[in-house]
C-alpha cells in the first residue's frame, strides 16, 4: 500500500508556510520564487537524483520554456496564460528531447560535457541570434498575469499571496506527479540504471530510452518552471539560460539532498535565504555565497546526503528497527517461469552457434565454434586459460558481436540483436562477479529483473506502483522460495553474505523466465560448503530448463553436466558425455601442457 | 564582408587567445588524463593568476618577481587543494569529482570577491608590453604578441617536462596504467600531486599573463573554464598535443567568426563540441575506449 | 628461514573468497612453478604477494619481514617484482622508454646495454612503441623491465600464454638462464610442461587451496595427481 504520509506533509507545509515565514522575513514572492525553483529541481532530481545522470544544462530548457511562454504572452500570440505556460513547456520537452537524443549516448563527464554545451549554446542563442524573439540582454517584460475563469468575472492572479497559492498548487501537482513516477516500475528501473547501468541493460531494459524519457522529463519540468518564472516575476530574464542557473541548481540539490524530490526545494530556500538575509549584515554580507560554497563542498566530501537527505536515513534506520519480521514467502508449487517469446520449433536445439568466431585483430580468440545445446538439458563448457569461454558466452548472449558465425536461439537467428534483446527473447546470464543492486533490497533486485520480459524492453508506465503487477510478485516469491532467500527479502543486497549474493545473482537471471539460462563459474569464490548446496540448486534449476555452464570446478562439471564442449585455443577440440571427455587422450593434453609443440627443444 | 587587415587583426588575436587557451586547457588535460578528475576549478585557478599578479606588481612594481611569486603561488595552491580535498575523490564516481571541483571554484571565487570586492580592478600593461608593433601593414598591440611568444616558451617548458624528464615519462605511463607504474616501484598518488599541481599553475600562468587584456573582476575564469572544456574535446581528452592544436583552433574560431558575426561565434563553438562529443568523442589526437 | 614465506593467507575479491589458508615458501634461488587449472587462484596469488591485492587474513613475509598489506611500489622497492599475465606494456611509451620507467627507482639498476645483450629483438625495436610490438616481444619486454631493477624475486604470471611455441621455446631458455644465474622465480603457468621443465618444487592449486607439494620428478611419477588437479 503506496503511503501519501509525504504528500499530505508537503500540502501542509504549503499551507502553513505564508503564515510562518513571513514572520521570519520572507516575503511571498520570495516564497513562491523557491517554489519555482523546487519545481525545477524536481525534474533535476529525477535526472540525477534517480538515474544518475549530472547535467549542468537544464538552464536550457528552463529558459525555452519561460521565453516561449513569455514571447506567446507579451506579442498576443496567445491569450491565456494556462495555454502558454502549456505550450512553452512543451516547447522544452522538444529541445530536451533533441538534447537528450545526444546527449544519452554518453555517460559520466562527456554527458555532463554535452549538457554543459548545450546550455552554453542556448544562452548565447538567446543573448544575439535570437535577440529580435528574446530582447537579448533585457529579456522580455510585461509578462501578464493568470486569471482564473472567463470573461469579465476572470479573476487575475495578482503577485503576492495569489501568486504563492497557485505556485503551490502547481508545486503540489509537481511533487505528487513525480513521486508517482518513482514509485512506477519505470521508476524502479531507473533506479537500476543508477546503480548499475550494465545489469539493468542486460536484464532486458532497453537503458538509453529510460534515460531519453527521464531527460525529456526533467526538461517539461524546467521549461513549466520557466514559464511560472516569467509569470512570477511579471518578466522573463536573460539569465534563466545562464550557466550560473545550471549551477545554482546543482548546489541546492545537493545541499538540499540529491534523491529526495523536496531537497531542491529545501536547498534553494536555504540559498534564498542565507542571500537576502546575510546581505543585510554589512561586515559579511557578500561572504553568503562563499559560505555557501564552502558547506556544499564539505557536504559533497562528507555527508553526500543533504538536509533531507540525513533526515529520510534517520527516519529509515528508525522504521527498520522496530519493522516486523517478513511474512513468510509462500510459494505453493513451482510456477512455470515465462513463456517463451520466440516460438520454438520441436524440434530444434534450444541454443546453436553455427561458425562462430571473434577475432581481435590479428588474435583469433574464437574460432569457428559450431554446436548445438538440446534444450533441458544441462551443458558444460571448459577448457584451459585462454580457450575463448568467456568470450563465447558473451557471443551467445550477443553481448559481444561475433566476427563471424550466428547463434540460433529456438531455431531463430540471434546474432546482432544485442544483450538487451536477446534477453528479452529468453536467454539469461549469471555473472561470475556478483552484478547486483547493491542499495536495493532483495525483493527490489528480483523486481527489476522480473520485471523485464513482463513488461517488454521499454514501457512509460508512469503511474501505476511498482508492485502492482500480481504476475511479477509471484515470480519473485518463486524465486525467492527457490533459492532460498525468503528470509532476506526485505534486506538491502550490500548486507547480505558472499553465499547469498551468489544465490541472488543467480535468482536475478532466474527471475527474467529464461529458456536458456547461461551460469558463468556460479561456484567461483563459494567455499566448499557452499559448493555442495549450489550444485543442488543448479540441478534443480536445470529440470525446467537449458542451462549452459562454464566451470574450473571440474567435480561439478562432471557431476551436472549431460554434455561438455571443450575449447582450446579459441576452437573446439572435443565435445561429448562426461565419461567420453574423461578418456579423451587430447583433451588431457591440452590441459596438462598445451600439446607436443610446447615441449621445449 | 571585413577588411583584410580587420581579419589579419582577428588573425592574430585567435593566436593570442588561442595560446591562452593553449595553456590553460593543457593543463586541464593532464589532470584529467592522469587523475582522471575533470577539473571544474580550472577557470578558478585561472582567476587566481591575474589576482596573485595584480597584487604582487601593485607592491613591488616589478613584473618579473610577480611572475616568479605568483608560479610559486599557485604552485602551493595546487598542492593544497589536491591534498585537502582532490585526493579524497579518486575512488568516487565521475559525478561527485565533478561537484567538488565545481564546489571548489565557487569557494575559490567568492574568497576573491570577499577580499577584492567586485568592482573590477586593473592591471596596466608592463613598460616592455606598451605600445604597437609593426607587422608590414598591420599594426598590433605589442603586448599580445610578447604573450604569444611567452606562452609559446611555457608551452615548450611543458612540453620538456613531459616528454624529457623522468617525471614526464611517469605521467604518460599514468595516463595509460596508473596500477602498473605502482607495481614498477613508483608512487603513483606522489605523482597526482604534482601532475594537479603543474596542470593549476599552468592555468595560473595565463591567467597572470591576460591581467593588462581585460578589466580584472573575479568572474573573469569562467569563460576560459568553459572554452577549455571545448578545447580538450576537440584535442582528445588527455592529450597535451591535443589540447594545444585543440586550442590555436578554439581561439581562431571564435576570433575570426567574431569579425563576421560576434553573435554567432561562441554558438559555433558549442555547437562544434556538441557535436564532436557525440560524434567522435576521441577528438583529435585522443585515444578510442576512454569512454 | 625462506627467503619468501605465506602463512594461511586468505585473499578476498569484494567478498569473494578467492584464496583459502594457502601456505607456502619459497628458498633463495629456487624457481617454483604454481600450477591449477585457471579459477584455481594462481594470479590471485602472485597478486597478493606483490600487494596489488591485499590479504584478508594470514601473513607473508620477505625476508622474514610481514609484508601484507603493504602498497605494491613499496614492495617492489624491496626486491620483488610481478611480471602480470596482461603483462603492462605502456602502449604509448617506446621500448627504451619502458625500460627506463622501470628502472627509475631500482637501488642498483642494469644498464641499458645489459638488457639489450640479453635480449638482441628488443634493442632492434629499441624506438618502437610499446603497442607495434609483437606478443613475444612485449612479453620479453616485460621480463626485461623485472630485471633491469635487478629484482631479487620475480613473479611470472602466465609468460607463455599465447604465444607461438618458438618463441615459448625461447622464453623457456631466457627463463632457464635466469633460474640458473641464481635469480628466484615464481612461475604461474598452465602448460604444465614449459613450467615443469625449469622449476625446481612445484605447488598445486585447487579451488583456491593448497593440494600438492613438491618436485617435478614427484609430480610425474604420480599422473593421478596430474590428472585430477590439472587435467579433466
Amino acid at each position: 500500500m503506496r503511503s501519501v504520509v509525504p504528500e499530505l506533509v508537503l500540502a501542509a507545509a504549503l499551507l502553513a508556510t505564508p503564515f510562518v515565514f513571513i514572520h521570519l522575513g520572507a516575503s511571498y514572492d520570495l516564497m513562491g520564487r523557491v517554489l519555482d525553483w523546487g519545481i525545477l529541481g524536481i525534474g533535476f532530481d529525477l535526472l540525477f537524483g534517480w538515474t544518475g545522470l549530472l547535467s549542468f544544462g537544464q538552464a536550457a530548457f528552463f529558459g525555452t520554456g519561460g521565453f516561449v511562454s513569455a514571447y506567446l504572452l507579451v506579442y498576443h500570440v496567445i491569450g491565456s496564460v494556462w495555454l502558454a505556460l502549456a505550450v512553452g513547456t512543451i516547447a522544452a520537452g522538444v529541445f530536451g528531447l533533441i538534447v537528450g537524443w545526444l546527449a544519452v549516448r554518453r555517460i559520466g563527464i562527456y554527458f555532463a560535457m554535452i549538457t554543459l554545451a548545450f546550455g552554453q549554446m542556448s544562452f548565447f542563442l538567446e543573448n544575439s541570434p535570437l535577440s529580435a524573439y528574446t530582447g537579448g540582454e533585457n529579456g522580455i517584460p510585461g509578462v501578464p498575469v493568470p486569471r482564473i475563469g472567463f470573461g469579465s468575472t476572470a479573476y487575475a492572479i495578482t503577485t503576492g499571496l495569489p501568486m504563492y497559492w497557485m505556485l503551490a498548487a502547481m508545486f503540489l501537482a509537481c511533487f505528487i506527479l513525480a513521486r508517482r513516477i518513482t514509485q512506477s516500475p519505470f521508476g524502479v528501473i531507473l533506479r537500476a540504471i543508477k546503480e548499475n547501468t550494465a545489469r539493468a541493460a542486460m536484464l532486458g531494459h532497453a537503458v538509453p530510452r529510460y534515460k531519453l524519457a527521464t531527460f525529456v522529463i526533467a526538461a517539461l519540468f524546467a521549461g513549466l518552471a520557466g514559464g511560472l518564472l516569467g509569470v512570477l516575476q511579471s518578466f522573463m530574464p536573460p539569465d534563466a539560460f545562464a550557466l550560473d542557473t545550471s549551477g545554482q541548481l546543482v548546489v541546492q540539490t545537493v545541499i538540499g539532498g540529491v534523491g529526495t524530490l523536496i531537497g531542491p526545494t529545501v536547498g534553494a530556500a536555504v540559498w534564498l535565504w542565507l542571500r537576502d538575509n546575510l546581505q543585510l549584515i554589512p561586515e559579511i554580507g557578500a561572504l553568503w555565497k562563499l559560505v555557501l560554497g564552502i558547506v556544499f563542498v564539505v557536504l559533497v566530501i562528507v555527508l553526500r546526503r543533504g538536509i533531507c537527505g540525513e533526515i529520510r536515513e534517520i527516519w529509515r534506520r528508525r522504521a527498520h528497527a522496530s519493522a516486523p519480521p517478513p511474512a513468510p514467502v509462500i510459494a505453493a508449487e513451482v510456477l512455470p517461469l515465462a513463456a517463451p517469446l520466440v516460438r520454438a520449433r520441436q524440434d530444434a536445439p534450444a541454443l546453436e552457434t553455427h561458425g562462430l568466431a571473434k577475432h581481435y585483430g590479428g588474435l583469433r580468440a574464437v574460432d569457428g565454434v559450431s554446436f548445438a545445446i538440446r534444450s533441458n538439458s544441462i551443458h558444460a563448457v571448459i577448457g584451459p586459460n585462454g580457450a575463448g569461454k568467456s568470450t563465447l558466452f558473451k557471443m551467445l548472449l550477443d553481448e559481444v558481436r561475433p566476427t563471424e558465425g550466428d547463434v540460433l536461439l529456438h531455431g531463430s537467428r540471434i546474432t546482432g540483436l544485442g544483450a538487451t534483446r536477446t534477453a528479452q527473447l529468453g536467454i539469461g546470464k549469471s555473472n561470475q562477479l556478483n552484478h547486483l543492486f547493491l542499495d536495493l533490497t532483495v525483493r527490489e533486485n528480483l523486481r527489476i529483473a522480473a520485471l523485464a520480459r513482463r513488461r517488454g524492453p521499454f514501457r512509460l508506465d508512469v503511474l501505476r506502483p511498482a508492485d502492482s503487477i500480481a504476475e511479477v510478485e509471484r515470480q519473485i516469491d518463486t524465486v525467492l522460495a527457490t533459492m532460498d532467500l525468503g528470509e532476506r527479502a526485505n534486506v538491502p543486497a550490500h548486507i547480505l553474505a558472499y553465499g547469498e549474493k551468489r544465490r541472488l545473482e543467480i535468482g536475478m537471471a532466474l527471475a527474467t523466465g529464461p529458456h536458456v539460462l547461461l551460469l558463468d563459474e556460479p561456484l567461483a569464490g563459494m567455499s566448499p560448503a557452499e559448493r555442495t548446496t549450489t550444485r543442488a540448486l543448479i540441478r534443480d534449476i536445470g529440470r525446467d530448463r537449458t542451462l549452459v555452464i562454464v566451470e574450473h570446478d571440474m567435480d561439478a562439471v562432471f557431476e551436472l553436466a549431460e554434455r561438455i564442449t571443450v575449447l582450446y585455443e579459441g576452437s573446439l577440440l572435443a565435445e561429448g558425455s562426461p565419461e567420453e571427455i574423461q578418456r579423451n587422450q587430447a583433451v588431457q593434453d591440452a590441459y596438462l601442457g598445451g600439446l607436443r609443440e610446447h615441449e621445449p627443444a | 564582408m571585413p577588411s583584410l587587415p580587420l581579419l589579419l587583426s582577428q588573425a592574430f588575436n585567435g593566436l593570442a587567445l588561442g595560446s591562452l587557451l593553449a595553456l590553460v586547457s593543457s593543463g586541464l588535460t593532464i589532470i584529467l588524463g592522469t587523475l582522471g578528475v575533470l577539473n571544474f576549478a580550472h577557470g578558478a585557478m585561472f582567476m587566481l593568476g591575474t589576482y596573485a599578479m595584480l597584487v604582487v606588481v601593485q607592491a613591488t612594481g616589478s613584473w618579473f618577481l610577480a611572475a616568479g611569486v605568483s608560479t610559486l603561488f599557485m604552485l602551493l595552491v595546487g598542492v593544497v587543494v589536491e591534498r585537502v580535498v582532490v585526493r579524497l575523490f579518486y575512488r568516487r564516481p565521475p559525478e561527485d569529482q565533478i561537484l567538488v571541483t565545481f564546489g571548489v571554484g565557487i569557494v575559490l571565487v567568492e574568497a576573491v570577491r570577499a577580499v577584492f570586492g567586485s568592482e573590477t580592478q586593473h592591471l596596466s600593461t608592463p613598460s616592455w608590453g606598451e605600445g604597437v608593433t609593426r607587422l608590414g601593414f598591420l599594426i598590433y598591440p605589442t603586448y599580445r604578441l610578447e604573450l604569444i611568444g611567452i606562452i609559446a616558451i611555457a608551452l615548450v617548458a611543458l612540453y620538456l617536462i613531459l616528454y624529457r624528464t623522468a617525471i614526464g615519462l611517469v605521467v604518460r605511463a599514468g595516463i595509460e596504467d596508473a596500477r602498473m607504474v605502482g607495481i614498477l616501484g613508483i608512487n603513483v598518488r606522489r605523482t597526482f600531486l604534482l601532475v594537479f599541481a603543474i596542470g593549476v599553475a599552468a592555468a595560473g600562468f595565463a591567467g597572470m599573463l591576460y591581467g593588462p587584456l581585460v578589466s580584472v573582476t573575479p568572474d573573469l575564469g569562467d569563460s576560459f573554464l568553459i572554452q577549455a572544456f571545448v578545447v580538450i574535446v576537440i584535442g582528445g581528452l588527455g592529450s597535451f598535443p591535443g589540447a594545444v592544436v585543440g586550442g590555436l583552433i578554439a581561439g581562431e574560431i571564435i576570433s575570426i567568426t567574431s569579425a563576421f558575426n560576434s553573435a554567432y561565434s561562441e554558438v559555433m563553438l558549442y555547437a562544434v563540441m556538441a557535436i564532436l562529443l557525440v560524434a567522435r568523442p576521441q577528438g583529435l589526437f585522443g585515444t578510442e575506449g576512454r569512454v | 628461514m625462506s627467503l619468501l614465506e605465506l602463512e594461511a593467507v586468505n585473499t578476498f575479491y569484494g567478498d569473494s573468497h578467492i584464496l583459502f589458508d594457502v601456505s607456502m615458501r619459497v628458498e633463495q634461488n629456487e624457481v617454483v612453478a604454481l600450477l591449477g587449472r585457471n579459477g584455481a587462484g594462481k594470479t590471485t596469488t602472485l597478486r597478493t604477494i606483490m600487494g596489488v591485492l591485499a590479504p584478508g587474513s594470514g601473513t607473508i613475509r620477505l625476508d622474514g619481514k610481514p609484508i601484507g598489506g603493504l602498497p605494491p611500489y613499496v614492495i617492489a622497492r624491496m626486491g620483488m617484482q610481478l611480471v602480470p599475465e596482461e603483462r603492462g606494456v605502456f602502449g604509448g611509451l617506446t621500448v627504451e622508454e619502458n625500460l627506463r620507467i622501470a628502472a627509475l627507482t631500482a637501488p642498483a639498476p642494469w644498464g641499458l646495454d645489459r638488457i639489450y645483450a640479453m635480449f638482441p629483438r628488443l634493442a632492434e625495436r629499441r624506438r618502437s612503441r610499446g603497442g607495434s610490438l609483437s606478443g613475444g616481444e612485449q612479453q620479453m619486454l616485460t621480463i626485461a623491465r623485472a630485471l633491469i631493477r635487478d629484482a631479487r624475486i620475480i613473479l611470472l604470471d602466465e609468460p607463455f600464454e599465447g604465444l607461438a611455441p618458438l618463441i615459448v621455446r625461447d622464453l623457456v631458455r631466457i627463463s632457464r638462464e635466469l633460474a640458473a644465474q641464481g635469480r628466484t622465480i615464481i612461475v604461474v603457468e598452465q602448460n604444465v610442461v614449459a613450467a615443469l621443465s625449469f622449476a625446481d618444487r612445484v605447488y598445486i592449486l585447487n579451488n583456491g587451496h593448497v593440494v600438492y607439494e613438491g618436485t617435478p620428478d614427484s609430480l610425474h611419477a604420480n599422473p593421478e595427481v596430474m590428472k585430477s588437479h590439472l587435467g579433466v
